[in-house]
């Protein structure tokens, strides 16, 4: 029996499993396709569990197959991505510091990376997360530089976006 | 400020994700995955026992027994067979490659390995379709312009005709219909192998253009 395996895999996702949900943030809209992502990266994740010898932390791990699930194995919803609304108001504004301007733009800029491709959404996922290029570079498997240029790139697009 | 950083502030803001309980987790562990290689894998293994199966059902009618008697009276049955333990030693040899991919592209923590890995399935589920298709068009239409000359010849015969005066356009209209059937038989064969592997290769598909984006 692998319970004790099955156990401390358990635990340690319940205790990192906000960072699967920022990513099933980015990557889906609404809440089925949220829970679904979620459920498919648990999955992968468990498999991939026995490889994980715990040289890195287990969130740092985490983060990187579930981006990887996101980016290939999971695409039922990628078709309905520029028709659904997405829900800002309700996930991502405190209520302390209410500021319509702020938050319309803070909704427009959610929006924005909504449109980018899933490796784009990877690259503005790593760098929220604070993630420095030597990561960002080996999680993806590309240069530093190349990823650099990427993400000035999506900069610009960005910006593109939201200021047409 | 930068429009990453503005909404980076924001990000950090954010803390009412929802909470999965223990049992949740326990519960996702033992249910299936959706992706694709696996439904490529699935797929393959389906389509080979429905071969088998339909194989094994006309083995039972006369219908098969005929066909051998037919094959064997040409004398071309041990090619037949032959051939027949190729294709589904290089079925196999395609389904064993799905399945590695499959525990392969499920588990890896880099992403560049991944997209290669979706890279060659692609090109593996390619090669499964071209060659099932060309197989199935070389038997039919070796196999079949053979037994469908012997057998009109043999009619021909039959009604009292003889062998030498058998004109050459007898045989070229022959093979001529033969060959407007075969066309339709491999289009048909080609249009059900698109709608079967084609909704997953587009899936793939994605894939690969994001990949060349990203230039490797």
């Amino acid at each position: 029996m692998s319970n004790a395996l099955e156990q401390s895999f358990v635990a340690q996702l319940k205790e990192n499993q906000n960072i699967i949900h920022k990513i099933c943030r980015l990557y889906t809209q609404g809440e089925d396709a949220h829970n679904d992502l979620f459920q498919e990266i648990t999955i992968q994740l468990w498999k991939a569990f026995p490889k994980f010898r715990g040289d890195s932390k287990f969130s740092t791990w985490a983060y990187r197959v579930a981006l990887n699930t996101a980016i290939t194995l999971y695409r039922k919803s990628s078709k309905t991505i520029n028709t659904i609304e997405f829900e800002t108001g309700k996930h991502f504004v405190s209520q302390d510091e209410y500021n319509y301007e702020e938050e319309e733009h803070i909704k427009l800029l959610y929006k924005a990376v909504q449109q980018l491709n899933d490796i784009e959404k990877a690259l503005v996922f790593m760098y929220l997360e604070d993630k420095d290029y030597e990561e960002i570079s080996e999680t993806l498997g590309i240069s530093e530089v190349n990823a650099r240029v990427k993400m000035n790139r999506i900069k610009t697009k960005l910006k593109k976006i939201i200021n047409p | 400020m930068e429009e990453l950083d503005v909404l980076k502030k924001d990000w950090n803001k954010i803390n009412n994700y929802p909470r999965v309980s223990e049992q949740e987790i326990y519960a996702m562990l033992h249910k299936n995955s959706s992706s694709t290689v696996k439904w490529i894998f699935i797929i393959s293994i389906i389509e080979l026992s429905f071969g088998i199966v339909l194989g094994i059902i006309m083995s039972f009618t006369k219908f098969d027994a005929e066909n051998i008697k037919l094959l064997k009276g040409l004398g071309i049955y041990d090619y037949y067979r032959f051939s027949n333990v190729v294709i589904y030693i290089v079925i196999l040899y395609f389904i064993t490659r799905f399945y590695i991919m499959y525990k392969r592209v499920s588990t890896t923590d880099n992403t560049k390995s991944l997209m290669n890995n979706i890279l060659k399935t692609r090109r593996v589920v390619k090669n499964y379709i071209l060659f099932n298709i060309i197989t199935f068009a070389v038997l039919f239409i070796s196999l079949g312009s053979y037994v469908f000359e012997k057998g009109m010849e043999k009619g021909f015969l039959e009604n009292g005709g003889k062998a030498n005066e058998i004109s050459l356009s007898f045989h070229l209209i022959s093979f001529g219909v033969f060959f407007i059937v075969a066309t339709i038989f491999v289009g048909l064969f080609w249009l059900i192998y698109n709608l079967i592997y084609g909704r997953l290769l587009r899936k793939l598909n994605k894939n690969f253009n994001e990949l060349k984006k990203i230039d490797l």
